[in-house]
């Protein structure tokens, strides 16, 4: 590859694997995360999964794409949503149930379901949502950070 | 109420939150957002005082109501205690004064919102570790506090130095965090619990080599946080290059949360208090903090590096006084740990009030602030005898009681190390007070403004609590240090109450016996007569004056007229002020070798500081292998 010249003129088949793994880690990783509660893994393994995306993005597009694509400022802020949800169904433990974090509308559907166990699966999600927030702002930062000056 | 305790912890994290989505932007919702967090904060936690510190109940919380089954602690549960409770009002009370402080302090600052974001996170976790009663969770809480304390401190990164201080506790957290995780993983595969409570019941009577090589990791680990010589060469770094509100914490809270770690772990969870070796262990170390602390501060030019050479010295009087395991030495250690967050924290808002009307807090540059500055002239005043220990400012009570615990123990010589310590804090303050209140003050300052009342709040709140607790030793005494030097000894209420009542009978197979506090203090002292004799002074010395005694009719008014102007061989006075450098320039002459070497062994190179950490935790290890059994 030529050396910072044409940077978003990439490999054919590089571009062409991201395109095609793009959509399966999306798909993986957000399959994790909602079966957190029923299956191995769970939010965190899911969220990481989801924010390997960027990276796939970033290999197959360059800087310049993956930085038109994004926004670091709210992806910020929805990490924080995130953490904010988790709270508030951990708080919901206590308003519906006895203490902070108890598990509580868990006797809707039947067991096995995807709806079944009551808010920890919630609690899941918004660890999945904080984490594939997090890592992939953490991402988009160190590839900002391997960028170019002119591609800035 | 036995809500009370998470709530307060998850106020501070969803503040913190909260922060980051809708604090980006506006300043006044950050700072609504933060002063809300902190005084919910400080409301639960000071409405538990009744319950816990007064009825000496104490709250057992097991998260998501995973209680234990087959006496067996399968979830993470919060038990606050009188000892949990202590430091939890140390932290809260600091979390709010310094939010209130750094309203007006960060002013100059951009992107405070990562500032508010970072305190609160720092702050939820210091109150997390104090009442937590899961051995990982404390670890989780520690990470978190280090993290957060790191980027705190690279704050003011446009500073000179602070990336690099930053990059210093980094590398320094992360060692004694690696210590601590390393210590829990060890107690787990001895005893498969992480409950604090279940493993003090199973590792009584039971200090297996693995268990003991534990205590070691995790008595460095807590020691690093809590800035133990030779683990401290982070701190004085970090304490210099953080905003003042943040050094405030630091000493005040995060400090107190490895002190708190380090009592935690030798009285309840390891009972290691009966061993002779430990107590004299603790107190070696103790010793040789507070004298290195203080003879490094005498050397410094900086208010703010010198007040973190006290704070490290301060903690070794604390240190020490655990470590007479007695019950008046808990006490005095106690009562010196809450004394040191008011007084030091009083002395580090100082320190950010000079900077915020000056810009410096160098020493040799500053002089003659007393004028412009008078209020902030008086607090530091109060700050300064509190710390050297006059009377009545609470420093006296709770040295004394050092003094008195020491000395009870047949530890005379380090009785005389803490006077002489004592001794040093004074004459290094009078260095200060000199150097930045009176002498001359330099041209460029003649326009320093007294900092807005917002500041000045906090400032006047903690003097007062300096004021209160050294006149008031009994009150705070009852109420707050001795039942929490009681829960810090009855170790198998502690168990029972977590674990199921007469499980730590059935495990330990006798009831353990609470040791009575019960003490007098030596010595005819009286605070408040001492109080009155400085009123009666003042009043004396007014009337005086008022009744011109003094006879200021003699000394010149017009001060143009060179020939009354003090001689200073030649040079125009503005340049003869005495600096703070010069003063003690005799002692640091004799004691040359010493300050040289100390000098030397301060190399500001990282992989050095990083050595004596692994090489101390050698030593423990070795140490408590050796003479533990």
């Amino acid at each position: 590859m030529m050396k910072g010249k044409n940077r978003q003129v990439k490999d054919v088949i590089v571009k062409t694997a991201a395109d095609f793994f793009t959509p399966i880690a999306l798909v993986l990783g957000f399959y994790i995360i909602l079966h957190g509660h029923l299956s191995p893994g769970g939010g965190f393994q899911g969220g990481v999964l989801v924010a390997s995306a960027v990276v796939l993005i970033y290999l197959g597009y360059g800087y310049n794409e993956v930085s038109k694509k994004f926004n670091m400022e709210i992806i910020k802020k929805n990490e924080a949503l995130g953490a904010i949800l988790f709270t508030v169904f951990g708080l919901a433990g206590i308003i519906y149930g006895s203490v902070f974090f108890t598990n509580v509308f868990a006797n809707i559907g039947n067991v096995g379901d995807l709806i079944s166990s009551g808010t920890i699966m919630f609690m899941n999600n918004s660890v999945g949502y904080k984490v594939l927030t997090g890592v992939g702002f953490l991402i988009l930062l160190m590839i900002g950070l391997l960028a170019p000056d002119n591609e800035k | 109420m036995q809500h009370f305790p998470i709530l307060s912890i998850v106020t501070l994290f969803l503040g913190a939150f909260l922060t980051v989505i809708f604090g980006s932007k506006n300043e006044t919702v950050r700072k609504f957002i933060a002063l809300i967090a902190s005084s919910i904060s400080l409301i639960l936690v000071l409405m538990l005082i009744k319950p816990i510190m007064i009825e000496g109940n104490i709250i057992q919380y097991w998260l998501g109501n995973w209680r234990p089954i087959h006496d067996w602690a399968i979830g993470i549960g919060l038990e606050v205690d009188a000892l949990g409770l202590f430091f939890g009002i140390i932290a809260v009370l600091t979390i709010f004064l310094s939010v209130v402080f750094s309203f007006k302090y960060t002013k100059k600052d951009s992107e405070t919102d990562k500032y508010y974001v970072l305190f609160l996170m720092l702050s939820g976790a210091v109150l997390g570790l104090v009442f937590t009663g899961d051995l990982f969770n404390m670890f989780v809480m520690i990470e978190i506090m280090t993290f957060a304390a790191v980027g705190l401190t690279a704050f003011r990164n446009y500073q000179e130095g602070a990336l690099e201080a930053a990059f210093k506790y980094l590398v320094l957290g992360s060692i004694g965090s690696s210590m601590v995780l390393a210590g829990t993983i060890t107690i787990y595969s001895q005893v498969h619990t992480l409950n604090m409570a279940q493993i003090s019941a199973l590792l009584f009577n039971n200090l297996t080599p693995a268990a003991l090589f534990a205590f070691a990791l995790l008595l460095a680990g807590f020691s690093l946080k809590a800035f133990v010589v030779p683990f401290h060469p982070a701190a004085p770094d970090a304490y210099m290059s953080a905003p003042s509100s943040v050094s405030m914490a630091f000493s005040g809270m995060v400090n107190k949360a490895g002190v708190y770690a380090i009592i935690r772990l030798v009285y309840v969870l390891f009972h290691a208090m009966d061993f002779k070796s430990i107590q004299i262990l603790l107190i070696i170390i103790g010793t040789i903090t507070m004298f290195i602390g203080v003879t490094m501060a005498l050397a410094q030019n900086d208010f703010k590096r010198l007040l973190a050479f006290h704070s490290i010295s301060q903690i070794g009087y604390v240190i020490t006084a655990v470590g007479v395991s007695t019950a008046l030495g808990l006490t005095a250690g106690l009562y010196h740990a809450l004394n040191h967050t008011l007084f030091k924290g009083l002395l580090f808002l100082t320190a950010g009030a000079i900077f915020y009307a000056t810009g410096t807090t160098d020493l040799n540059k500053l002089g003659g602030l007393a004028k412009k500055m008078p209020q902030t002239a008086a607090i530091f005043l109060i700050g300064a005898f509190s710390i050297s220990g006059l009377p009545p400012f609470n420093g006296f009570v709770s040295k004394w009681l050092v003094y008195q615990a020491t000395f009870e123990a047949n530890m005379a010589p380090v009785t005389i190390v803490a006077l002489l310590v004592s001794v040093m804090t004074l004459a290094s303050f009078i260095k200060v007070a000199q150097s930045i209140f009176f002498g001359q003050m330099p041209k460029e300052f003649e326009n320093v403004k007294e900092v807005p009342l917002s500041m000045r709040i906090p400032m006047w709140i903690m003097a007062i609590l300096c004021v209160i607790t050294g006149i008031l030793p009994n009150v705070v005494t009852k109420y707050l240090v001795s039942p929490a030097v009681s829960a810090a000894l009855n170790m198998g209420k502690y168990i029972d109450l977590m674990m199921g009542s007469g499980y730590a009978e059935k495990i330990l197979g006798k009831p353990i016996e609470i040791p009575n506090i019960d003490f007098t203090l030596a010595g005819y002292w009286n605070p408040v007569a001492w109080l009155v004799l400085f009123g009666l002074l003042l009043i004396a010395i007014t009337l005086v004056a008022v009744a011109g005694g003094f006879n200021t009719v003699s000394l010149p008014t017009e001060v143009d007229d060179p020939k009354y102007d003090v001689f200073f061989s030649g040079e125009a006075s503005e340049h003869s002020h005495v600096k703070g450098n010069d003063l003690f320039w005799g002692l640091k002459h004799d004691l040359r070798h010493y300050f040289g070497f100390m000098h030397d062994a301060h190399s500001g190179i990282i992989n050095d500081y990083a050595l004596w950490a692994i090489f101390t935790t050698t030593i423990f290890i070795v140490y408590i292998f050796l003479l533990v059994p």
